[in-house]
């Protein structure tokens, strides 16, 4: 009992603290990992295996770390798994970054569809979703929504619009695969899914809602998007080529990408787990970039991968604490054991809870929950999976804090003069996320039952 | 007055701060940027100024906005920025200016020709300011100082080391209640004045 509510208290201290933002939150949750392995484990528990297998250091040794696709490498602790992938995807980003391949990729897409607002529109929303797929979509947005203010003076319209529809799309591409994401990362590799298992389920109802998204933006934006476009064309348009910094690292990273891509995509065929996909396109990344190998190391986000082994360990104390069984007790009360109900309310729950908090934490939390319902009230887990990934992952759409790559887009709007409130932000976001959780929970529903 | 001269005031809402920051810029000769400097920043990005104008010297709301790698999406924190760039960028440039409020004390605190004061004044005087310059009733007054100093020194501890109005984050901090605000002005000039004839005259005045 002691050691539960310790367990709960730093989980909230860390919770409150990551929000407030007075520390920076890699600080946070390796402080509070801290407390809850000398606190939870040794002084309330009194248990030295309780700490080893929160640290899960065993785990990395272990043959199916590297090699068997579909087996969970660990369910309790740090998930080492998405530490080293996350590693090696950001190295491949940073490489494809300092090529100028982003930039290149977005011009070439505008001049493709002659620099014209709406088809502009959708093949923007399209890329972003596309990207988001295989990139995290923070640094989609990042060049995205760059490229997008560049043109929006070009042509004299308002970025507003695209940024926001890029966002949603970001996301929303997020969903559909096991890498787009952090909590498909994290729900992947902790129950052992593959990425053709996401496509086949997130995917699937990803695209669909696309359908509903495009739609839905073009009709809520259509004003915006056709009124204020000059009559006159500009002088000139960017040349596609000149965002190339250099050729030769340019085709290197679309190489290491395209296999990155390919070895994600068959990893249940190669068996090759996402922790060696991450170390291979890593290596890749720092062996063709020779001497700019060091500049995209110091560039690599180290403070992401710390503020996942803090939150794994502070996760692993409500877990082996026995907390999370009382909230998979509470979810089943309340759906009265209903598979579909318990459904609806993981993802509207996780929706609703990601629109407001960090949905990387609330994933690695709710995990070991939806284990314990479908052990104990027979749901079928990949059902209760993929409610939680979309759930988290659409969730955050609704408000400019819910994801990280909301945060990022209207920063950059608001850096170029276009600053975004929440009231803007939610009429347009808001209904849209509404949607898709409506009709992923359908299609789950259809499908499933 | 041969070297450059910044002079960054800020104030409590009703001392007059504004009014003595005018004199002195017109006193001085001197360009003075206060909200009109986001006119320039929207000009500069070819953005309509109002949009701007709704989150200056506003501070952001934390459990509203976040931070990711840097980015902030707070509308007050990325204007705020912005006007920090825009006020290091003029001052980078050599240039001589007043400015009023916007953390200028904090953020110009490398330049050597910067000169830091703070505009206070009693309630009665803050009051009677505002009820005839903004044609409101007492209870209004009263009431738009309290949130207007709110704003201003949650805005300024947001940035600052200093808290706002600290005697010991300016050069000089004056009651503009005692001499009123002309004769605040006035005593400000000269102060400013004695600054600049001790760095021209070679005498660092640190003892």
């Amino acid at each position: 009992m002691v050691a539960q509510i310790a367990a709960v208290a730093i989980f909230l201290a860390m919770f409150t603290m990551i929000v407030s933002e007075k520390i920076e939150r890699h600080i946070v949750t390796l402080g509070c990992g801290l407390l809850t392995l000398v606190v939870v484990f040794g002084f309330c528990m009194r248990s030295s295996g309780a700490v080893w297998e929160a640290l899960s250091l065993a785990s990395i040794v272990r043959t199916e770390f590297w090699y068997q696709a579909g087996a969970a490498s660990t369910s309790v602790g740090i998930n080492w798994e998405t530490i080293f992938f996350i590693a090696g995807m950001m190295i491949m980003v940073e490489g494809m970054a300092e090529s100028g391949f982003f930039r290149w990729l977005c011009m070439a897409l505008a001049k493709l569809v002659h620099y014209k607002a709406v088809p502009l529109f959708f093949a923007f929303m399209i890329m972003a979703a596309v990207l988001s797929m295989f990139i995290d979509s923070i640094t989609v947005i990042m060049f995205l929504a760059a490229v997008t203010v560049e043109l929006a003076q070009l042509l004299r319209m308002d970025p507003v619009p695209m940024i926001l529809a890029e966002i949603f799309c970001a996301n929303l591409g997020g969903s559909a695969t096991m890498c787009g994401d952090p909590p498909n990362i994290i729900i992947g590799t902790s129950l052992g899914y593959t990425f053709g298992d996401f496509v086949a389920n997130t995917g699937a109802m990803a695209a669909i809602a696309m359908v509903f998204v495009l739609l839905y933006f073009y009709l809520y934006f259509r004003r915006e998007l056709t009124s204020k476009v000059q009559a006159q064309a500009p002088d000139h348009y960017p040349d596609p080529s000149q965002a190339i910094v250099n050729r030769r690292s340019f085709i290197l990273s679309c190489v290491i990408f395209g296999c990155a891509v390919v070895l994600l995509v068959t990893h249940a065929q190669t068996h090759f787990t996402v922790s060696l996909i991450g170390v291979v396109i890593a290596l890749g990344t720092l062996t063709a970039s020779g001497r700019q190998a060091k500049s995209i190391l110091r560039r690599v986000d180290y403070k992401t991968l710390l503020f996942f082994i803090g939150l794994f360990v502070v996760v692993s104390g409500l877990e082996q604490t026995g907390v999370l069984e009382l909230l998979a007790g509470l979810i089943s009360r309340v759906s009265g054991g209903r598979p579909m109900a318990m459904v609806a309310i993981i993802i509207w729950g996780s929706a609703a809870a990601s629109a407001f908090i960090d949905n990387i934490p609330f994933a690695a939390t709710m995990i070991p929950v939806i284990k314990t319902l479908a052990a104990t009230q027979g749901a079928d887990l990949q059902t209760l999976a993929w409610a939680l990934s979309m759930g988290t992952d659409i969730g955050g759409n609704a408000t400019p804090i819910g994801a990280s790559a909301n945060v990022v887009g209207t920063s950059i709007a608001a850096k170029n003069g276009h600053p975004i409130g929440w009231g803007r932000y939610c009429r347009a976001l808001a209904p849209a996320t509404v949607i898709v959780v409506a009709v992923s929970m359908l299609f789950m529903f259809i499908r499933y039952f | 007055m041969s070297g450059q001269l910044i002079i960054a005031l800020s104030r409590q809402f009703g001392s007059g701060g504004h009014e003595i920051a005018r004199s002195l810029a017109q006193h001085f000769d001197l360009p003075l940027y206060e909200k009109n400097m986001l006119r320039h920043i929207a000009q500069s990005r070819g953005v309509d100024p109002g949009r701007l104008e709704r989150y200056d010297e506003l501070p952001k709301n934390r459990l509203l906005y976040r931070t990711v790698n840097g980015f902030s999406n707070a509308p007050e924190d990325v204007i705020a920025q912005m006007q920090f760039q825009y006020l290091q960028e003029r001052a980078s440039a050599g240039e001589s200016f007043v400015v009023l409020g916007r953390c200028a004390e904090e953020v110009l605190k490398w330049h050597p020709g910067l000169v830091t004061m703070f505009v206070a004044a009693d309630i009665p005087f803050r009051k009677e300011r505002t009820m005839k310059l903004g044609h409101v009733s007492e209870s209004r007054a009263l009431l738009l100082i309290a949130q207007y100093d709110r704003k201003r020194r949650s805005y300024h501890n947001q940035y600052c080391k200093g808290r706002w109005g600290d005697a010991r984050c300016y050069d000089i901090t004056v009651n503009s209640g005692k001499l009123g605000v002309e004769g605040t002005a006035r005593i400000l000039a000269d102060y400013v004045k004695a600054r600049v004839d001790q760095v021209e005259s070679g005498w660092g005045g640190t003892e």
